[in-house]
């Protein structure tokens, strides 16, 4: 009676003496070479879940029947493994460390103070940052001091503005090349109310007050 | 008889031994870990993890996350009088719980451990660690047992030769008088069926479910 192989899982299991299908014939060679390689202990990583859920069966069974003991140096590096990640000591899988021996015992108090010291450095941070904020928040204002003088005060209109348009008015273009003497003009007027600001008595920034 | 006392004597030594050592754990002597971690690390893996699991790579992470788990929290343990052993199967027990429920391999299996836990782990019913190991290995061979007294007289045998014996394709081939390729085919046959006799059980401790209940033994 030829079988499907469709249902590994599932569908009903042949008699042993069914002829099986070409179909089943190659499943059960990939699965006898996984047996092979498991009992070798080269357990493939990648297999399809049916294999691996038969190849659980397999194991279940060769553990129950005491064929598969924890090796003594497997053993040994898992509980080094541990021991250091309880420590905070380096660690990892394979971190060689099947000589036995452990270089100097750290108690476990000083391993939960560097577990926890990051966290007390923020904590500290935290709650200075936030000491500030409040200090700020809560701080009273200091006390009005006399009013600022005016940024600015009223001072003619030629003080700030000096158009050159009055001055100058409309340039002939006959007298395009006569820039020179605009500019002396310009100047000379300019001079004029710097003297005026300057020396002008009691006024800011004057010197008038001085002489 | 006058081997008894003698006996009792040692286990009670070791008992004192461990508590004086679980107390030094608890205190911040991280070392008094150690041997109690090298005795029970081993039992752990062969009689509670790697049953439940089948898989040798999750086995040996599940013990590694069991003793991590044990260090880490040590102090949260309280002496009874007993050894630290049931406390140790518990946390490896609920780790394996964790893996099933993560992978969703089979919510049964995950079920039925939920049962099986506060029988076998009660510590007034058992009186050492070496007793809890025995029982939980007799218990699981009775299961693969009574399975395999379901299946025919091929199909165990070639169970039995392989990975009972673990003899060679080739011996197991010989002995059963066929090819290599036709015990390849009995032994995959063979693997299913346990796998559906195994899983048809529906007492609590049962484990490798995922299963349907179609075929019935021939």
């Amino acid at each position: 009676m030829a079988t499907d192989d469709d249902d590994i899982l599932t569908g009903l299991v042949p008699d042993p003496d069914a002829e099986p299908t070409a179909a089943e014939r190659a499943h059960a060679k990939t699965f006898a070479e996984l047996v092979d390689k498991t009992l070798s202990g080269r357990t493939p990583p990648a297999m399809s879940a049916d294999d691996r859920a038969l190849l659980e069966v397999a194991t279940v069974i060769r553990a129950t029947s005491g064929g598969l003991p924890l090796a003594p140096a497997k053993q040994r590096d898992l509980i080094e493994d541990v021991l250091r990640q309880a420590v905070g000591v380096g660690g990892g899988a394979g971190t060689g460390t099947s000589s036995g021996a452990m270089p100097g015992v750290v108690p476990i108090e000083r391993a939960r103070a560097r577990r926890w010291a990051p966290w007390i450095v923020a904590g500290a941070s935290t709650l200075v940052a936030a000491a500030a904020v409040v200090t700020l928040w809560l701080r009273t204002p200091s006390r009005p001091s006399a009013p600022a003088p005016p940024v600015a005060r009223a001072v003619p209109a030629s003080w700030t503005s000096r158009p050159t348009d009055p001055l100058i008015g409309p340039i002939p273009r006959e007298r395009a090349g006569d820039a020179g003497a605009r500019i002396d003009y310009i100047f000379a007027d300019r001079l004029d109310g710097f003297r005026e600001r300057r020396w002008s008595p009691g006024e800011p920034g004057s010197r008038g007050g001085k002489r | 008889m006058a081997s008894e006392p003698a006996g009792d004597q040692q286990q009670r030594e070791e008992l004192e031994e461990e508590q004086r050592q679980v107390s030094e754990a608890q205190q911040g002597n991280l070392d008094a870990m150690r041997p109690i971690l090298e005795r029970y690390a081993r039992p752990l893996y062969g009689t509670v993890i790697l049953p439940r699991l089948g898989d040798t790579a999750s086995a040996e992470e599940v013990l590694r996350d069991t003793l991590a788990t044990a260090v880490e929290k040590i102090r949260r343990f309280t002496w009874q009088g007993k050894s630290i052993y049931p406390w140790l199967r518990q946390i490896a027990i609920n780790k394996v719980y964790d893996v099933h429920r993560q992978s969703k391999r089979s919510r049964r299996l995950a079920d039925a451990m939920v049962h099986e836990v506060p029988v076998e782990s009660d510590p007034q019913s058992h009186a050492d660690a070496q007793l809890i190991a025995d029982q939980e290995r007799r218990a699981h061979r009775e299961r693969i047992e009574v399975t395999m007294a379901q299946l025919q007289e091929r199909y165990r045998t070639a169970i039995e030769l392989r990975l009972v014996q673990e003899l060679p394709r080739e011996e197991c081939a010989r002995r059963l008088g066929v090819t290599i390729g036709t015990f390849d085919v009995l032994l995959f046959r063979a693997v299913r069926a346990f796998r559906k006799h195994f899983g048809e059980r529906t007492a609590p401790g049962d484990f490798l479910g995922e299963h349907t209940s179609e075929e019935r033994p021939s």
